[in-house]
């Protein structure tokens, strides 16, 4: 970084959310027609942003477009408000949209754009979720073909995606994606959910939340609106299952900060080389530090 | 239809834009909820026209519920209802035209469908059942033919093709994407 740069802010002139109205009507129309077809990758002409495409302009795009006054903002990474992602998208907002709150707290929060986590508590209805998506297409790992994936999706087809849980099955007996696990919207189109742990995947099903999926590189946007069924691909004798916190006694693993038993777990290496596991939804486990009643039992 | 729809100034700017498109993105998001679009004018058509189309558009007006200067300001491009992208259409005359249904690589290209309707809230019960509802939901909209809703089930039968329906009424919004179901039989 060049230090004797300094950005003229008072030249700068941005207009509320930095995007021309032109930008964000076309983002909006863009968002509409997502929401009425669930799953569907609706393409859209990704503007570009004063930050590198992967660095989470998808749904930087997203917020801006939505974002008003009376919105409170949340912006995590991986859980965190604190990683450098949400600290410096949060920044951007601050700056470009003058008079918005930001917040990290889940339940005050009116957006939450989120880098690969949802939120440990459950969202409601007065909460739009955006996800930063690096790669939208599901089908991209067996067919190299946009042209031909978009007849596949339309046509529901997704034997070959099915082919390639198999064959997980018959290599590793068990179907090996930790994360973007693909996933059914509505019966008809599967997405790529995201870098979302799979452990995320069920908190889609019928969410009370609609959740927006930006791809700024892909020029995508999906979404999957609420109460929508939202299945991960799965075999009648191969049922989906989420991560496994299990320790060798076979005792569900707690957070080593709040004693949390029923979040999920970063896996961490302490100072002294052991290994300790702790909540990856940061809110959530500074929440449960701050009940009165809380008591660490480590 | 009495005089055209006239917009207040209020309409053409972006904070009242953003207000407005939050309310019709909910509608969408649960299908069968009243938006309310919060506008100076006596009617939400402009407001919700300014939010949505621009000149990179293609917008169809064939009973002129908008006068030319309001075309003007909206800078769409004008067409026939069988190509454009947004038609808006009074809902007490059935409709005569077919939209654009989109295809199934690209299914977005089916038409908005803007229905100005009398009155949300009374008249005819429609009984919607899809995505963003939770379980049944029950609107009741006066002043649409019923023949749309036949025409709209047609439209919408080979999913992802369809169009997207927005009905208006004075200020309120209420949307009908394509996957939300209305039972006909219940109707009355």
């Amino acid at each position: 970084m060049n230090p004797n740069y300094e950005l003229p802010l008072d030249e700068a002139d941005y207009s509320f959310g930095f995007l021309d109205e032109f930008a964000k009507r076309e983002v909006r129309r863009t968002i509409l027609k997502a929401i009425a077809i669930p799953g569907y990758q609706t393409p859209y002409a990704s503007r570009e942003m004063p930050m590198g495409r992967g660095f989470g302009t998808g749904g930087l795009q997203l917020t801006l477009s939505l974002i008003g006054q009376d919105d409170t903002l949340k912006v995590i990474d991986q859980g965190s408000d604190d990683s450098v992602n949400a600290v410096n998208l949060r920044h951007f907002v601050e700056l470009t949209c003058p008079g918005v709150d930001t917040t990290e707290r889940t339940s005050e929060a009116t957006l939450i754009q989120s880098r690969h986590r949802i939120p440990e508590v459950e969202l409601s209805e007065s909460q739009v979720l955006i996800l930063q998506v690096p790669y939208p297409d599901p089908l991209v790992v067996i067919e190299p073909s946009e042209a031909k994936r978009k007849v596949m999706h339309g046509e529901g087809d997704y034997s070959r995606l099915l082919t390639k849980l198999y064959e997980d099955i018959v290599q590793f007996d068990e179907i090996t994606i930790s994360h973007r696990y693909p996933t059914r919207i509505n019966g008809h189109y599967v997405i790529d959910p995201s870098p979302i742990p799979r452990y995320d995947i069920p908190r889609l099903h019928r969410s009370k939340a609609l959740v927006l999926l930006g791809a700024g590189r892909e020029k995508k946007i999906y979404a999957v609106p609420p109460y929508t069924v939202a299945a991960p691909l799965a075999f009648d004798d191969v049922p989906f299952r989420t991560e496994d916190f299990s320790d060798e006694h076979g005792a569900r693993r707690t957070c080593g900060r709040c004693g949390a038993d029923d979040s999920f777990l970063d896996e961490l290496i302490a100072d002294d080389g052991s290994k300790v596991w702790q909540c990856s939804d940061s809110d959530y486990c500074n929440q449960r530090l701050a009940e009165p009643s809380h008591e660490v039992s480590a | 239809m009495p005089d055209h729809i006239r917009s207040a100034g209020t309409d053409w700017q972006p904070v009242a834009q953003q207000g407005a498109f939050r309310q019709i993105m909910n509608c969408f998001a649960y299908p069968g909820r009243l938006g309310q679009l919060a506008t100076e004018a006596k009617h939400g058509l402009p407001l919700l026209l300014a939010t949505l189309v621009d000149r990179s558009n293609r917008l169809a007006d064939p009973h002129r519920l908008l006068d030319d200067d309001e075309h003007r300001r909206l800078g769409a491009n004008s067409g026939t209802p069988e190509m454009a992208q947004f038609v808006v259409q009074p809902g007490v005359l059935p409709p005569d035209f077919q939209p654009i249904l989109g295809s199934l690589e690209n299914p977005e290209q089916g038409a908005t469908l803007i229905v100005v309707a009398e009155r949300l809230g009374t008249g005819a019960s429609l009984h919607l059942s899809g995505p963003g509802i939770d379980g049944t939901a029950t609107v009741a909209v006066q002043g649409v033919d019923p023949v749309w809703w036949q025409k709209r089930e047609q439209w919408n039968a080979g999913f992802p093709l369809g169009v997207d329906m927005i009905v208006v009424a004075e200020r309120q919004v209420l949307a009908l994407p394509r996957t939300t179901r209305i039972d006909l039989k219940g109707a009355n």
